[in-house]
């Protein structure tokens, strides 16, 4: 049986809509205007446990609005879920207990106090035996590098020392299942490789089941084999996060530094040509041919340096988003 | 959940004294009761030192004992609750196995706590070197008010956090909570004792909140009160704090179905 089952949720919004200026605000006051918002429309999917699923989709796809909902923070306008077994919305105590939710630009670290102070009330809060607690607490220092922030006020942590205390103090309970929303968002590129480590090793350890957000492709990549992909609260890609790239980008990227001058006409038999400025030549050659066309350049043409490279996946992503739109 | 209490107010009042200087201010803003006693001695001066009962060392009484009661009484869980809604602080709250009125409730005592450690010394001070201040100091007297003083809270706390509620539907609450606290400042005797009300107005007020929430408890420390009106007067003070508890239930129950945490 799966660990979340979702099956034809839905999620809407009556959304007050007002003109702008004095007049707009007269009208709206004494008729107000109201639109439904779909911001999750009849999604379905099923993740088992210990799987690390990316959730993508661009800005107000319904990606927060689905975690909120798994997490019992919203209720459903329509459809079922089931996570471990409990209806979200009941906002059991055990079910409370066993899963947590990272918003990366909301917080529940007290400001004006030491992370340890939040650690201390979530132990009372989740009812963590002393013995747990110091285990947990002692490898999650490990892993997150926390010994020298824990007794700094919140207020005065960097955004990046603050991130891996939220972390910290998201997974003292140890849940067996993470909903994690950007938890990368406005770090710096050696913080997103942490904490994206830090996911990967809770992950290995626990068995962690894991939807993990974000907008940076590096995370997503990093981490996760499969992926859904929602647009506008309509889920419309399931699948294997390489097989989606190989579909909508059955190419590589080959780059040529030739040492004598070329044009793009000798090269549109076997690809793309991307750019050409005469000793620099790049590529669009289908996969599966792009080992044997290198050779076969490498005899055609005086190269001096040849690379390969995928696509870059955000390129790929806005394929999918814009071909879903259109 | 009592286990969870003492780590809830050590946090709490380590929170607390971040903000102490915050907590002073506020006291400070509580001194509306001083201006009121110039007033009202200022009248009773006019009329030949009485006023419907009071003399000019009842209304100092009366304004000393408004005033702390004001201080140990204050709440202020429907601007968190507002605030919470607004800027998403509400969400991570729910998340935790434990219902987020527990924070308020600590927070709201630590608070006391420190607000205590200025008022006891103030009325102390006044009760010794002002003439004319007259406390009813016997045990019996004090332990009912202490009642009283839970009593009023118990009211105040639960109808400030529905007012809060408020917040799951309209943006605009802060309205609703300072229309709540103006009549509440006139009704429960913070700027009159409810004496100085025409007789129809008292008795009207008697079977209202207000009173439990101020005047009941002045009445008690001063010796205004007594016997079988005292066990009237808790009476309903307890069925004000029990009416404002359940409705508060109920009405967060219905709250949360609505909550959309757009944004949040």
């Amino acid at each position: 049986m799966s660990q979340i089952h979702v099956e034809r949720l839905s999620k809407h919004y009556q959304v007050h809509e007002k003109e702008a200026g004095l007049g707009g605000s007269l009208r709206s006051f004494f008729a107000r205007k109201y639109r439904t918002v779909k911001a999750v429309d009849e999604v379905s999917f099923d993740i088992q446990a210990g799987e690390m699923v990316g959730f993508l989709g661009p800005n107000g796809a319904g990606k927060t609005t689905t975690l909120k909902v798994l997490s019992g923070l919203l209720y459903p306008s329509g459809g079922n879920a089931s996570v471990m077994g409990h209806v979200p919305h009941k906002r059991e105590t055990a079910y409370l207990k066993q899963f947590t939710l990272v918003m990366g630009q909301k917080q529940q670290l007290m400001w004006d106090l030491p992370a340890i102070e939040t650690f201390l009330v979530n132990q009372a809060i989740y009812e963590i035996p002393k013995g747990d607690y110091d285990a947990t607490l002692k490898e999650l220092d490990q892993l997150l590098d926390l010994g020298p922030l824990l007794k700094k006020q919140v207020r005065k942590l960097s955004l990046g020392e603050r991130m891996k205390c939220e972390l910290a103090a998201a997974m003292l309970h140890r849940p067996k299942v993470l909903f994690l929303d950007e938890p990368t968002i406005g770090l710096d590129v050696t913080m997103q490789v942490r904490i994206r480590d830090f996911i990967a090793a809770y992950n290995q350890r626990h068995g962690a089941t894991i939807i993990l957000t974000s907008h940076y492709m590096a995370d997503v990549t990093a981490l996760c084999e499969r992926i859904i992909v929602i647009d506008k609260g309509k889920l419309f890609y399931d699948g294997n996060f390489r097989e989606l790239i190989e579909k909508i980008a059955p190419y590589k990227i080959l780059k040529l530094q030739l040492s004598t001058h070329a044009i793009s006409e000798h090269f549109t038999e076997y690809g793309k040509v991307e750019s050409c400025d005469g000793v620099t030549v790049v590529l669009h050659v289908p996969r599966e041919r792009a080992t044997d066309t290198a050779a076969h350049l490498l005899t055609q043409f005086k190269v001096n340096d040849v690379t390969f490279e995928d696509p870059p996946v955000e390129d790929i992503i806005r394929q999918v988003f814009e071909g879903n739109r259109k | 959940m009592l286990k969870k209490y003492p780590t809830l107010l050590r946090a709490s009042w380590a929170l607390m004294l971040e903000f102490r200087g915050e907590i002073v201010m506020w006291m400070m803003s509580s001194a509306i009761a001083f201006v009121m006693l110039l007033v009202w001695l200022s009248v009773a001066e006019a009329n030949n030192g009485v006023v419907n009962g009071f003399a000019s060392g009842d209304f100092i009484t009366y304004f000393l004992i408004s005033w702390a009661m004001r201080n140990l009484t204050a709440v202020w869980a429907s601007w968190e609750m507002d605030a919470g809604i607004r800027e998403g602080r509400l969400s991570p709250m729910l998340l935790r196995p434990m219902h987020p009125v527990h924070w308020d409730i600590s927070q709201n005592i630590a608070e006391k706590a420190l607000r205590a450690c200025l008022v006891v010394p103030v009325v102390a001070v006044v009760t010794l070197f002002v003439p004319g201040v007259r406390i009813d100091w016997s045990i019996s007297t004090v332990l009912a008010f202490g009642l009283s003083l839970v009593g009023a809270w118990f009211i105040l706390f639960w109808s400030d956090y529905l007012t809060g509620l408020f917040a799951f539907w309209t943006s605009q609450v802060e309205a609703i909570i300072l229309t709540w606290f103006g009549i509440r400042l006139i009704l429960s005797g913070m700027i009159a004792p409810l004496a100085m009300f025409p007789a129809s107005v008292q008795t009207a007020l008697y079977w209202l909140p207000f009173r439990y929430t101020n005047s009941f408890s002045v009445e008690i420390l001063t010796g205004r009160i007594s016997g079988g009106e005292l066990w009237a007067g808790f009476a309903i003070q307890a069925a004000w704090g029990l009416f404002f508890f359940v409705v508060s239930r109920i009405v967060w129950k219905i709250a949360l179905r609505n909550y959309s945490a757009v944004g949040a």
